[in-house]
């Protein structure tokens, strides 16, 4: 009884599909030959305009322009060779490049293929007006990115492309098709899923001319978000122009919530280059000094002196030494036959002053105190040879030496040598800009560490960073020691950056002065942070092979000098 | 009523005919084609040869072999499914895959056969409802239709998880063939289903955001021309444009164009319309038709009830495949991710199935033994 039941139900389910079939294909059969014969769908991308990105004060730092865009309809074209050639004489363009970009672009025979884009006006109506002369052209209005400041946010914002085949087939599911524009770098691409919108589209009939016969369905387009960020262009500008000329990084950010006010990387490029096609462009990525690269997140240099910090926390919190403890500095330490050089003759050295000479040999005698593993316990406590998770795409993350893995690397054992050289920062070990602004601004918060981040709001929504709620385990007293030290670098008259004692402003900080490999001059550091301003800031400049760090500490007056001018302190 | 003598020749007759029609349409959707890989004609074409080597054999043996293994079956499939999700490979955001050595396959269609077999003994293992006093209604109910449930539901959640909606479904449905023709009083298993379908409201919020959109889809084609809806309006633009005797073998042009995605899959159905017209679609309806009926007389000559148990479950994959596959293509039902039996490209579909027309081989022969 009930097995006829389900019988009778499979019957009624196969007669339902049969007539489905026999309605589909034999009573509207012809229409569906005609609509698979003659006439063609044609797919019409409706583009959604890529969502604005905006600096701290509301100014547009990446915005959308209307471009006349050029497309072919593979399969409504009748004559490739009239059509190609039609097109070179009315944008005066080669022929054959034209008919090269079309033949690379091509996905599938329905799709239209952007041949070319920012048609001027006078020839997109030339353009238009022979469109029924051949069948397949097509002429669209879109939006194409922009760049008002050219090469001052480059590193931050970064560009847009067109997604390749390997980023279309990995970003398949999340609504992304073939010849949308991505993000390339930078902001663009960290919050591509944001600022990209939704693509809509036209699926249109149209006669073998070319025109709509029929509107077959319709998706609308939506919008991208726009993007707030934590970045001051004015202080962007100011800095660029303050590292006009060199290699190197700056950071500029607030250490209490870690928002990011300047994210310099130089040298720069210009974004617009990219969008617009620019032949320069092969000198961006032909340019020894790699410009693409940002230094800022992934530049890893050996920190050099500025390591010393982590050294005095890590030596005070285990109880080697004290503010009190002395060594003295006859200018160089002995190991063997090696002697491991210090800057002067500092004489007899205390904590405090050890910082502020920024005394080798002192931090010589601490490292061989204190074991390679406990140096970089403190380290990853402060976030070295860790990414700051900065919401950039690309991060770097350096590398801290723990004493055991060196044999893997060099094939032999992490040496008291290696342990001299841990100490000051140099050997192995390698941060990031970002990181040691980090670094300073957990300091300047007495152990409260906090992420830096760029974004500020999307679309109508602020997005809030709650600071991370874990106060590292280190004594009040440590602080006071190191701080003292640090703001004597500064402001006594033998400190190593007492170039920077301007008036009005108390900053603290540490230079470093990073030996690099072969003859090339030494990297320079300094890392720092004001206290008792209107916003607390920490900042770290790096030139890249800049010479001493005296250079870097300029660079840091002119940008500190700038904000006090500007009333940002 | 249609009544075989030979069960046995019949199904291997339409076995050999609708693998051969696959294998002649995989053949024609992977030719001048840069998507769809000519490998994939000759990777069938081994599958098939070991497939039905497979159903062969399995017709040999004595299928109350499965009985006692059944619960082992069972939990390994869900050893699978489990290990699927944790480790399995990703193939456009779903894990489906498992690779063990060199072998990879989807446990899901392992998960199919483990949970007929399963369900199949624990349904002839029971008393009838009938005729309980207030007490034992309850615990007769927990036994004859919690339990099962249960067993069902937790491959099918682990299913769902992948994500692998069509299987799911497919399980779900599995299910409520068996428990049907279980003993389970006529009363219960109404009020069962009136339950189910007051859930399916519920089930929307559980869905991913891609799942939405197919259904949605499925309303209304024109929502989406360009993501879903395409694949909806151009298989069907293939299928009715073949009219009533096709444009020809390797001449179907939306195919050839490649206009239609997914063709050598789930959509191949799309394929044999376009080139062998509505000649050729019912021809292939009515082979699985015939096919589903001898798994039908299989299942009504068995004497024994975990055979016709086993025998009416497979009987339900088989069919709801084909309806639920044919169904999408026509635009008749939604887009879920089903293959057709025996005729899509993919090496477990096809073995599933090549072990599912073995076993039924296997019950034809015996099915007056006792």
């Amino acid at each position: 009884m009930r097995l006829a039941i389900v019988r009778l139900i499979i019957t009624g389910f196969f007669i339902l599909i049969a007539s489905a079939l026999v309605y589909l294909q034999g009573l509207r059969g012809h229409y569906y030959y005609t609509l698979s014969k003659n006439n063609r769908i044609r797919v019409v991308e409706g583009e959604a305009r890529r969502g604005r990105i905006f600096d701290r004060n509301g100014l547009v730092v990446a915005d959308n322009r209307l471009s006349f865009e050029l497309k072919v309809v593979p399969q409504e074209v009748r004559s490739n060779d009239a059509l190609f050639s039609f097109l070179g004489e009315a944008l005066e363009a080669d022929k054959m490049a034209l008919w090269a970009t079309y033949q690379r672009r091509k996905v599938n025979t329905f799709t239209p293929v952007l041949v070319a884009q920012d048609v001027p006006f006078p020839q997109a109506i030339v353009l238009a007006e022979n469109k029924f002369r051949f069948p397949g052209l097509v002429i669209q209005v879109g939006s194409k990115r922009y760049y008002p400041y050219h090469d001052i946010n480059a590193h931050v914002l970064g560009y847009v492309g067109q997604a390749n085949r390997a980023q279309i087939r990995e970003l398949k599911n999340y609504g992304y098709e073939v010849q949308n524009f991505i993000g390339k770098s930078g902001v663009e691409e960290y919050y591509d899923s944001y600022l990209k919108g939704e693509l809509g589209g036209l699926q249109v009939e149209v006669n073998n001319r070319g025109a709509q016969v029929r509107l077959l369905s319709f998706k609308e387009p939506h919008k991208g978000q726009d993007i707030g960020l934590t970045l001051d262009n004015r202080l962007q500008t100011a800095v660029t122009g303050a590292l006009q000329g060199r290699r190197g990084a700056v950071v500029v950010m607030n250490s209490e919530n870690g928002d990011i006010l300047a994210l310099v990387s130089a040298p720069s490029f210009d974004p617009n280059f990219f969008i617009e096609g620019d032949p320069r462009v092969t000198d961006i990525f032909s340019d020894t000094q790699a410009p693409l690269l940002n230094r800022a997140i992934s530049g890893q240099f050996p920190p050099g002196s500025v390591f010393k910090v982590i050294m005095a926390i890590g030596a005070m919190e285990s109880n080697k030494i004290y503010a009190q403890t002395t060594f003295a500095c006859p200018g160089y330490y002995a190991l063997g036959e090696r002697q491991f050089r210090c800057s002067h003759v500092h004489g007899v050295q205390n904590l405090t002053e050890a910082i502020a000479h920024s005394c080798n040999v002192y931090f010589f005698h601490t490292g061989l105190l204190l074991e390679p593993l406990v140096v970089h316990k403190f380290a990853t406590m402060f976030g070295l040879g860790l990414p700051t998770s900065v919401d950039l795409p690309h991060e770097a993350k350096g590398f801290v030496p723990d004493g055991r893995h060196s044999k893997n690397i060099r094939g032999r054992r992490f040496s008291k040598g290696d342990r001299l050289n841990l100490a000051i920062g140099q050997g192995d070990t390698l941060a990031t800009p970002i990181q040691l602004a980090q670094l300073m601004a957990t300091v300047a918060n007495a152990g409260q560490p906090v992420r830096p981040h760029l974004i500020r709001s999307i679309g109508a929504q602020a997005v809030s960073y709650d600071a991370v709620n874990v106060k590292l385990p280190v004594q009040k007293r440590t602080w006071n020691v190191l701080q003292s030290g640090l703001r004597a670098a500064v402001g006594d008259y033998s400190g190593t950056a007492h170039i920077l004692d301007i008036p009005g402003v108390t900053i603290l900080g540490k230079t470093g002065t990073a030996q690099s490999s072969g003859d090339k001059p030494n990297h320079a550091w300094f890392a720092g942070y004001v206290a008792q301003g209107k916003i607390p800031l920490a900042f770290c400049v790096l030139l890249e092979y800049g010479g001493s760090s005296a250079n870097a500490c300029e660079v840091a007056r002119e940008i500190i000098s700038y904000m006090q001018r500007e009333n940002f302190l | 009523m249609m009544e075989y003598r030979n069960l046995g020749k019949l199904i291997w007759v339409l076995t050999l005919t609708i693998t051969f029609l696959g294998l002649v349409t995989i053949y024609s959707a992977s030719t001048h084609s840069t998507r769809v890989s000519q490998d994939v004609f000759y990777q069938q074409l081994i599958c098939a040869a070991v497939g039905l080597t497979v159903m062969f054999l399995l017709s040999q043996f004595d299928y109350r072999k499965f009985y006692d293994m059944a619960y082992g079956i069972y939990a390994g499939s869900l050893i699978c499914l489990g290990l699927v999700l944790t480790v399995g490979r990703d193939i456009l955001g779903a894990k489906r895959w498992l690779e063990i050595g060199f072998i990879n396959f989807q446990p899901s269609e392992l998960a199919k056969v483990a949970i007929i077999i399963a369900l199949g003994r624990y349904f002839c293992g029971q008393r009838p409802t009938h005729d309980f006093d207030v007490r034992t209604r309850r615990e007769g109910l927990m036994k004859d239709l919690f339990i099962p449930l249960f067993m069902a539901v937790v491959p099918t959640l682990l299913v769902f998880k992948q994500p692998d909606l069509g299987t799911a479904i497919l399980l779900f449905g599995i299910f409520l063939t068996m428990l049907y023709v279980s003993d389970i009083e006529q009363k219960y298993f109404l009020r069962f289903v009136v339950v189910c379908l007051l859930a399916v409201p519920l089930m929307w919020h559980v869905l991913k955001p891609y799942q939405r959109d197919r259904l949605l889809v499925f309303l209304n084609p024109n929502i989406d021309p360009l993501g879903a809806g395409y694949t909806i309006i151009q298989s069907k633009i293939a299928v009715g444009s073949g009219m009533i005797f096709g444009k020809g073998w390797l001449a179907g042009e939306q195919n050839q164009l490649n206009f239609l995605p997914e063709r050598h899959t789930d959509f191949i159905f799309a394929v044999i319309g376009e080139e062998w017209g509505l000649v050729g679609t019912i021809f292939l309806l009515a082979c699985f038709y015939f096919l589903v009926m001898c798994c039908f007389q299989v299942a009504q000559q068995t004497k024994d009830k975990f055979g016709m148990l086993v025998a009416m479950g497979m009987m339900a994959i088989l069919t709801m495949q084909v309806i639920i596959n044919i169904g999408m293509v026509l635009g008749v039902f939604p887009v879920v991710g089903i293959p057709l039996p025996l005729v899509s490209y993919g090496r477990s579909s096809y073995l599933m199935f090549a072990f599912i027309l073995g076993f039924m081989l296997n019950l034809s022969k015996r099915r007056s033994v006792f």
